[in-house]
C-alpha cells in the first residue's frame, strides 16, 4: 500500500514545508527556553565548580554570598585554615555592578579574592589569555564575556584598572561575566564611601571628644583610617585536604566559630532550588504556553488541509478505504508536520543561541525530550482532524 | 444473459409519521452482465436515494437487492462490510472525475486494488493494462491536474473497473464533456461493459446520450418504470430537429 500522507505532502510540498518552517521557529523558541532553564543552571554550577571551593564559610545565619548580603570579618579565614581537614580558606567579596567601558556599560560581578598564592580559592581556575593578577593594586582578570581585551583600562568606582588576563565561563549565578581583582582592591571598591560621606564622617569624628581626645590628634586620625576602609569579605571560601570529609570539617567549623558553613550540595541547593526556581517557574509557564500554542498550530492547520480535502476523502470511503487509513494519513502527516518543524527548530535554536545575552545551554537529552513532546502534540492535535474526516459521509462523493 | 445486479420492490423513507418522506416506493429493476441501462428522472424524483441505495451508501428501509449470486440486502443488510462491498463489487463514476489529486494516473487506479490488498506492482500492473485499454497509458505517470477533461474521465472509468467489479454506478458522468466526447464515453462504457461482463448503471440528464441505451428507467415520485429510450427524448429531440 502506497503512503497517502507522503504523496499528499509531495504534491504540496512547498506549503508543507513553508508551514513546517513557521511551526518550526515556534518549536525553536520553545527550545531555546529551554536552554535558558539549563544556562541558568549551568552557569550557578559554573559558579560554584570555579570558585575552587569545598566549605563556604558565611555570616551566621545568612544564606549569603550569592543569595544574600554576608559580611566577615576577613580575619575570621585564620582560624579556619589552621583547623584539621582544612587545605585552603581565603576570604573573597563579591559586588554586582556596571562599568562604563568604551561608551557601553556592561554588568560585571566583581570579585575579590586573594592573589598572593596561586591556586586559592576564589581566583579563576584557568585563563585563555595574559596572566594571573600579581599586584597587589589596578590589575583585572576579566571574563571573556565582559568584552573586554587585555591592556584595556577599566574604571570601577574611582579607580582604573588594567586588564591583564581573560578567563572563561566565570559568571555569577545571574549569568554576569566576573572581573577579577585583588581583595583589597575589591573591598575598597565595596565599602568605599564617597567624598562627601567622609567629610561628614570626619566632621562628626573630630566634634566628638571620645574619638577626638584634646592633645591625642593621633586617635582621631586612626578613627578616620579605620572608617575608611574595610577589611570585610563576603565569604571565606574553603578546600578540604585530600581525604578529609567536608561534611565533618564543616560540623567542625561550625562547632568553633560563630558562622555559617555551607557544602557543595547545600550551596547548589540555594542556588538552583531558591534563587532560580522562580525563573524556573516563569520559564516553565513559557514551555506550556508555546506547547499549547504549537499544538494549537499544529490542529489548526491539520484540520484546514484534512477540510480542503473533504470531497477526496469522501470519495476514499465510498471506494472502500478504511478509516484506519485515512486516519493514518491524517496523524502521519502532522507526524510529518512535527518532524519539519522540529528538525527547523533545532538548527534555528542551535544557531542563535550564541547571540542571546545569557548562556543557552542545548542539552542533546532536551532535544530527545522535545521532539517526543513535539509528536505527541502533533498527534493529540491531529484529533480534531481525524474527528472530522471519519465524520465525512461517502455518500457526499455522489451528487444530489 | 447473466443479472448483473437485481432490486426488488425497494422502499426509502426519511423519517416517520407525518413527516415521513418517502423517496422510493417500490423500486424495481435488473440489469443484466454487460449491459449498459440510463437511469433519467427529475430533480426529487428519488434518483440520488436510488444511487446511494445501489452503491451501499445508505439503508433501505425495505426490499430486496442482489448483485449476482449475493443477496446484499433483504429487509436488512447481508453484507456484514459494505466498505469492502464497496470496494469489491461495485465501481463508481462520478459526475466529475474526482481523481485523488495527490496521486498519478497510475496510482489513481492502483488504489483499489491496493487497498484490496494486493502488491503494489501487481496493481500497477493492472492499472496500467487497463490504461492501455482506455487509451490513456501515455498519461500513466501525469497528476490529474495535467489531464484534459476527457482523459480524466477515463482515468475515472479505469479507477471504477480496476477490481472489475460486477456492478459500476456512474453519476453524470458525461455532464462536463461535449457532445463528441459524451457519446465517447458512452461507447467507452458499452465497450467496457461487453469486455468486462460489467452492469452498468448510467444516471444522466443528457439529452445527447439517452438514445443511446438499449434500455432506460425513468424515476418519478419514487417509482422506476422502463422506457424506450428512443420513444421519450429521442422522439422529442428529433422533433426539435
Amino acid at each position: 500500500m502506497i503512503s497517502l500522507a507522503g504523496r499528499d505532502i509531495l504534491h504540496g510540498w512547498g506549503k508543507f514545508v513553508l508551514t513546517g518552517v513557521g511551526l518550526g521557529l515556534l518549536i525553536g523558541v520553545t527550545l531555546s527556553m529551554a536552554g535558558v532553564y539549563r544556562g541558568m543552571i549551568d552557569d550557578a554550577e559554573a559558579l560554584l565548580d570555579n570558585s575552587g571551593a569545598d566549605l563556604w564559610v558565611v555570616q551566621k545565619d545568612t544564606l549569603g554570598p550569592y543569595a544574600e548580603p554576608s559580611s566577615l570579618n576577613e580575619d575570621t579565614e585564620r582560624p579556619i585554615r589552621a583547623m584539621a581537614g582544612v587545605d585552603r580558606a581565603a576570604g573573597v567579596t563579591y559586588l554586582t555592578m556596571q562599568i562604563a567601558h568604551q561608551g557601553k556599560d556592561v554588568r560585571v560581578m566583581v570579585v575579590g579574592g586573594e592573589v598572593a598564592q596561586p591556586g586559592e580559592p576564589g581566583q579563576p581556575p584557568h585563563l585563555i589569555a595574559g596572566r594571573r593578577i600579581v599586584q597587589g593594586h589596578y590589575e583585572a582578570v576579566a571574563d571573556v564575556k565582559t568584552g573586554f581585551a587585555i591592556g584595556d583600562q577599566v574604571k570601577v568606582r574611582r579607580n582604573t584598572y588594567r586588564i591583564v588576563g581573560l578567563t572563561s565561563r566565570m559568571v555569577s549565578s545571574g549569568g554576569d561575566p566576573m572581573l577579577f581583582l585583588s581583595l583589597k582592591d575589591a573591598q575598597e571598591a565595596q565599602f568605599e564611601k564617597d567624598a562627601d560621606a567622609i567629610v561628614r564622617q570626619r566632621a562628626r569624628t573630630a566634634s566628638s571628644p571620645v574619638l577626638n581626645p584634646p592633645g591625642n590628634p593621633a586617635v582621631a586620625e586612626a578613627v578616620n583610617a579605620a572608617q575608611a576602609s574595610s577589611t570585610n569579605v563576603n565569604a571565606v571560601l574553603v578546600t578540604v585536604a585530600p581525604g578529609a570529609d567536608a561534611d565533618a570539617v564543616a560540623a567542625a567549623i561550625r562547632r568553633w566559630q560563630r558562622v555559617t558553613v555551607y557544602t557543595r550540595a547545600q550551596m547548589e541547593e540555594i542556588l538552583v532550588e531558591k534563587m532560580i526556581a522562580n525563573s524556573a517557574r516563569q520559564i516553565g509557564m513559557f514551555l506550556v504556553i508555546l506547547a499549547i500554542v504549537s499544538a494549537a498550530i499544529v490542529a489548526f492547520i491539520i484540520y484546514t488541509m484534512t477540510i480542503g480535502k473533504i470531497r477526496e476523502i469522501a470519495v476514499l470511503k465510498l471506494i472502500g478505504t478504511r478509516n484506519r487509513t485515512i486516519a493514518g494519513m491524517i496523524l502521519q502527516q502532522a507526524l510529518g508536520l512535527g518532524l519539519i518543524g522540529f528538525a527547523v527548530g533545532k538548527i534555528a535554536a542551535t544557531f542563535w543561541a550564541p547571540f542571546f545575552p545569557k548562556y543557552v545551554l542545548l542539552l542533546p537529552a532536551d532535544s530527545l525530550r522535545g521532539f517526543f513532546a513535539v509528536m505527541a502534540i502533533c498527534a493529540l492535535a491531529s484529533l480534531l482532524a481525524i474527528h472530522a474526516a471519519l465524520k465525512v459521509d461517502p455518500a457526499e462523493a455522489i451528487g444530489g | 444473459m447473466a443479472e448483473g445486479i437485481r432490486i426488488d420492490n425497494l422502499v426509502k423513507t426519511y423519517g416517520q409519521g407525518d413527516t415521513a418522506v418517502h423517496a422510493l416506493r417500490g423500486v424495481n429493476m435488473s440489469v443484466a452482465k454487460g449491459e449498459v441501462v440510463g437511469l433519467i428522472g427529475p430533480s426529487g424524483s428519488g434518483k440520488s436515494t436510488l444511487l446511494k441505495c445501489l452503491g451501499a451508501v445508505i439503508e433501505p428501509t425495505s426490499g430486496r437487492m442482489t448483485i449476482g449470486d449475493r443477496v446484499i440486502y433483504d429487509d436488512g443488510w447481508k453484507v456484514g462490510d459494505l466498505r469492502a462491498l464497496r470496494r469489491d463489487l461495485i465501481g463508481f463514476i462520478f459526475q466529475a472525475p474526482y481523481l485523488i489529486p495527490f496521486l498519478d494516473v497510475t496510482d489513481n487506479v492502483a488504489l483499489l486494488p491496493m487497498l484490496a490488498g494486493k502488491p503494489n506492482a501487481v496493481a500497477r500492473k493492472e492499472a496500467r493494462d487497463l490504461l492501455e485499454a482506455l487509451d490513456v497509458a501515455h498519461r500513466a505517470a501525469a497528476m490529474p491536474s495535467q489531464l484534459s477533461g476527457g482523459e480524466q474521465q477515463r482515468v475515472a472509468i479505469a479507477r471504477a473497473l480496476v477490481n472489475r467489479p460486477p456492478v459500476i454506478l456512474a453519476d453524470e458522468p458525461t455532464a462536463p464533456l461535449d457532445s463528441v466526447r459524451a457519446l465517447a464515453v458512452v461507447d467507452l462504457l458499452n465497450t467496457m461493459a461487453r469486455q468486462f461482463e460489467t452492469a452498468i448503471i448510467v444516471v444522466t440528464h443528457d439529452e445527447k446520450i439517452i438514445p443511446t441505451f438499449r434500455r432506460l428507467y425513468n424515476i418519478r415520485d419514487g417509482v422506476t418504470v422502463e422506457e424506450d429510450p428512443a420513444g421519450s427524448y429521442g422522439r422529442d429531440n428529433a422533433n426539435k430537429s
